[in-house]
């Protein structure tokens, strides 16, 4: 998880939690769903509001369709993200969240505050864009500029602003997250399904002389590597070159790098974390093999 | 881990199994809570909290902390960056399913529209008296400008919205204009549910533009305390401001009432942008925005009173002491409710 796209909130429980942050591309898609979704809605029930009017000839049906599209246009969101735990259903289908910012429930108070802020954000500067005649009304024409930047401001805000957070977000005092999912992958050092050494050879072992040499970022890419053997996405010669690179800097003598690289790589992999590991429950760190500590 | 390689390890290589990293035993002894955990997390997050059962919903929480408790130590004592991520992501995922949303409860409807709302409204008395100085400010001064030239009556009223109702016409048009309606008969329904949605809309607007460090807001209160001192000067003039009052009051109380709160809590958010204090301003603003949602929620019940006085009964009573009679009562329980209500809970809160 990159550290720039990484949010982090922390929870009632005091432990900060990473969340990948939604990108634009992903909210703007979200939000193109949830518009046809809600352009659905309004036109069926159009279309079921007309039919009652004209079967009734009743001018107040019509007044109730007004109230219904009100209530639709701005309680759409509003409930969906109230009941749903903070994802409409564009959100849904992108796998994002609104989350409150202060790692608390997300409240009522700001899933209507992030939404009220919609209007401004989208709404009024279409409108001020498509009909500014009418938006602006009878306004001296110097005003029109300053009004139409902050305006258009507003409406990059999510490209502006350093957390890619809209307006809404930030009256709202929330985030918008990406559900952050994960495989639990197999454990390298765990997996002992390493063949007993074939007659007359002795596993591999490791002096701790020999492992203070490399460090975390060594490890994580010899777990990769190991990682792709298993899948038998590595090719014998690469395991091979770094299981003699390996041997070389540590100062193993023996012919298992050159026999048997993926056994020696693994046993290597094991006493190396474990070594790290150690190391680490006394305070120490070492972070790449240039760690000098 | 398969029997042959016990067998291996416990025979061959005694030493390097004690060798063996910590994480793996950390693992090996956690990976059933954390899967237990996984599956609840994945339907809660697909079919929601209430798919889950009464011993399900209990184990949640529990499990939730026991995977947080899990993460804090792999995060300083594992070099193992896969389960450091996964235990990452697990969380994560069990925090957007425990506290993804705050469900109201019972009752909360009225606690928020007779405790909440007008405790809220009153916390907001400073933007409040702005708010309302404004409107007053534009009355002022439209009534003070228009007794010494009538012609100034163009340039608050858009003639658009005026409908004739303007300095040239005659004194009967003008009374007309405040008895007309009565033959819309069943159009008024129509009438009133615009009346609401478009004041509600401006209402919201008046909110959301406070985000533009409140000065449209200000201008819109401003603007329509142009509207309403063109309006009382021009009848006043003719002599008829009392019928103007019964016009005006019944519904006016709750509209201008609830453009005032509108304008007070946009202006409240505008506060938060350019003098947050000692906060940062994204702090100030979260906290202003979820101060001002239940004020701007409180507004919705007027906005529709409103409409409907507006709506139905201005259209159909044309008895002046009726109309008298429904202003001076919403005068009463608009008043009383920002005022008095909710003053009980204040004090338990």
């Amino acid at each position: 998880m990159n550290d720039v796209d990484a949010l982090e909130i922390v929870g009632p429980e005091g432990v900060p939690l990473r969340f990948p942050r939604a990108p634009v591309v992903d909210r703007a898609m979200a939000f193109a769903i949830d518009l046809c979704a809600l352009f659905l809605l309004a036109s069926i029930s159009a279309a079921i509001l007309v039919l009652a009017g004209v079967t009734s000839g009743l001018l107040s049906v019509a007044g109730l369709g007004l109230v219904f599209f009100f209530a639709v246009r701005h309680g759409y969101f509003l409930f969906f993200e109230t009941h749903w735990q903070g994802a409409t259903p564009g959100k849904r289908l992108l796998g994002l969240k609104v989350v409150s910012r202060d790692g608390g429930g997300l409240s009522i108070d700001a899933v209507i505050a992030r939404n009220l802020m919609r209007d401004m954000e989208l709404f009024i500067p279409l409108v001020a864009i498509a009909n500014p005649a009418q938006f602006y009304g009878r306004a001296p024409a110097w005003l029109l500029i300053p009004a139409s930047l902050w305006l258009l401001v507003m409406m990059l805000m999510p490209l502006l602003s350093r957390e890619r957070t809209r307006l809404g977000d930030l009256v709202g005092g929330t985030l918008v997250v990406r559900v952050p999912k994960a495989p639990l992958l197999a454990d390298e050092a765990g997996r002992d399904s390493l063949l007993p050494p074939a007659p007359g050879h002795v596993a591999p072992r490791f002096e701790p002389y020999q492992l203070e040499i490399y460090g975390e970022h060594e490890l994580e890419t010899l777990a990769d590597l190991l990682r792709q053997a298993e899948q038998g996405n590595a090719a014998d010669e690469d395991l091979v070159l770094v299981a003699l690179t390996i041997a070389g800097k540590v100062g193993f003598l023996g012919e298992s790098p050159r026999r048997e690289p993926a056994r020696f790589l693994r046993r290597f992999y094991q006493a190396q974390r474990a070594h790290l590991e150690g190391k680490l429950l006394m305070g120490k760190r070492k972070g790449s093999k240039f760690d000098r500590s | 881990m398969t029997p042959q390689s016990t067998a291996h390890e416990t025979t061959a290589v005694t030493r390097q199994n004690t060798n063996h990293p910590r994480s793996v035993a950390f693992r090996k002894a956690r990976e059933g809570q954390w899967s237990q955990l996984d599956k609840l997390v994945e339907k809660a997050l697909k079919q929601g909290l209430r798919s889950l059962s009464a011993s399900e919903l209990h184990g949640l929480p529990v499990l939730y902390r026991a995977v947080l408790s899990s993460l804090s130590v792999a995060r300083k004592t594992a070099l193992d960056r896969a389960l450091v991520d996964y235990l990452d992501a697990l969380a994560g995922r069990a925090f957007l399913a425990v506290y993804g949303s705050r469900r109201s409860t019972r009752g909360a409807l009225r606690r928020a529209l007779f405790t909440e709302f007008p405790r809220r409204v009153r916390a907001l008395w400073p933007e409040l008296a702005l708010s309302a100085g404004l409107v007053a400010l534009g009355a002022f001064v439209a009534i003070a400008l228009m007794k010494i030239e009538p012609g100034w009556y163009d340039a608050f009223v858009d003639p658009a919205l005026s409908a004739g109702r303007d300095p040239q016409a005659s004194t009967e048009t003008l009374r007309a204009a405040l008895y007309g309606g009565g033959e819309m008969g069943e159009g008024l329904g129509f009438f009133a549910s615009f009346l609401f949605t478009h004041n509600l809309g401006i209402g919201l607007m008046c909110v959301a533009l406070g985000f533009a460090g409140g000065i449209p807001t200000a201008l819109l209160l401003f603007q329509n305390g142009l509207m309403l001192g063109a309006f009382l000067e021009l009848y006043a003039e003719r002599g008829l401001s009392y019928e103007l009052g019964g016009w005006l009051l019944p519904h006016g109380v709750p509209e201008i009432g609830a453009v005032i709160i509108c304008g007070a809590a946009g202006l409240h958010l505008g506060r938060a942008l350019f003098l947050p204090g000692r906060k940062r301003v994204r702090l100030a603003l979260s906290e202003a925005g979820r101060r001002i949602s239940m004020v701007v929620v409180g507004t919705i019940p007027l906005f529709g009173i409103a409409g409907l006085v507006e709506g139905i009964f201005r259209q159909s009573v044309t008895h002046d002491p009726t109309r008298y009679a429904l202003g001076v009562f919403n005068l009463v329980w608009f008043f009383a409710w920002l005022f008095l209500a909710g003053r009980g809970s204040e004090a338990r809160a």
